[in-house]
């Protein structure tokens, strides 16, 4: 197989979906700080309900990241 | 300007083989690909013995030493601070539990199985501070856990609600999600399977470039968080995600439940009106 089109494909597999996670990451943490300032004292449910989002967006990035590795190490 | 880039040149090819980066690949390839020592005849199975297996027996050990000496001989009133750090642990799982929509009985049940895999995940992730390859860079190890641990809720949440609460919290807010929440019972063992394992093993393969690279000050630093505090989030992120998959299923079991019955009390008081 050529290897340049399968660099090029682990590569965008990654930027891309590390660019997704951090933007859904970045905005559901900005809702977050500023719920939790409107009313600080459900801080600690809204840290809770954070984590767990935080959680599945980081997974959807580290599907792409085993994308990623699967086309560098074994093709 | 010739003369620096010359210069520059040269000086990179004198290091270059002291240096040995000219197979990175190669290495990181024979450091990544299992090694499998030996293998035992059962019953007509191969297994595999590999260093997966190897390290999780050393955490087994370990383990096994770290409870007998936390809950030897417990007293009423803790008075030694053993106790007291068992005790604070397993609280924690319970405050966990209990915030999940799970009764004091329910989550002392769940706790044994939960309590085991969040430790040992989480320190058969730590091995790799003493360049032992952790068993979940294998991807057979989290597979084995994850799909361990839907069957353990399944069972348990069968267990905790009935076979009827099973079937109401399938159909709770119509039956037309039931093809979805199916699907999502299958799903949810391949998130957690290839979540642990893309962690562990992305960590691993970058934990061996810088030990190639820059063997010196880097991997110190950079370990502190790709191995350590991966390792131990992974593990509490695991355990955190099976509570809560218990919980959601009792919760909209009971949800459903309520809403069966303030229909049927609807319709009492439809028929009481009427036949006044």
């Amino acid at each position: 197989m050529d290897h340049g089109l399968i660099a090029i494909g682990a590569g965008l597999a990654i930027a891309l979906a590390a660019f997704g996670a951090a933007l859904g990451i970045g905005l559901a943490s900005g809702k977050a700080l500023e719920a939790s300032a409107r009313q600080p004292e459900i801080a600690g449910k809204i840290q809770a309900m954070l984590m767990t989002a935080i959680i599945f967006m980081e997974a959807t990035a580290i599907y792409a990241l085993v994308v990623s590795l699967l086309l560098i190490f074994a093709f | 300007m010739d003369y620096w880039k010359d210069f520059f040149r040269a000086l990179l090819e004198q290091f270059r083989p002291k240096l040995e980066l000219d197979n990175i690949g190669e290495d990181i390839l024979h450091a990544i690909v299992p090694r499998n020592i030996g293998s035992i005849d059962v019953f007509g199975f191969n297994l595999i013995i590999s260093d997966a297996t190897i390290a999780s027996w050393l955490v087994m050990a370990i383990i096994l030493l770290v409870a007998i000496y936390l809950g030897h001989k417990p007293q009423r009133v803790p008075e030694k601070k053993r106790q007291q750090l068992g005790e604070a642990l397993v609280d924690l799982l319970l405050k966990t539990c209990r915030s999940s929509n799970m009764t004091y009985e329910q989550a002392e049940q769940v706790i044994p199985y939960v309590g085991t895999i969040a430790f040992f995940i989480t320190l058969t992730n730590l091995t790799s501070i003493f360049k032992i390859p952790p068993p979940a860079k294998n991807p057979a190890f989290p597979i084995a856990l994850a799909v361990i641990t839907i069957l353990y809720v399944i069972v348990m949440s069968i267990k905790f609600v009935g076979l009827k609460g099973f079937w109401a919290s399938l159909t709770y807010p119509s039956s037309a999600l039931l093809p979805f929440k199916i699907l999502d019972f299958f799903i949810k063992p391949v998130s957690l399977s290839l979540r642990l394992f893309g962690n562990v093993f992305g960590a691993y393969i970058l934990m061996e470039f810088i030990y190639i690279v820059v063997p010196m000050i880097l991997p110190g630093l950079l370990g502190l968080w790709f191995d350590i505090a991966d390792g131990i989030l992974q593990g509490i992120i695991f355990t955190y995600l099976s509570i809560t998959y218990i919980g959601e299923v009792i919760e909209s079991a009971h949800e459903s439940k309520h809403h069966k019955e303030e229909q049927a009390k609807a319709k009492a008081k439809g028929k009481a009106k009427a036949s006044v």
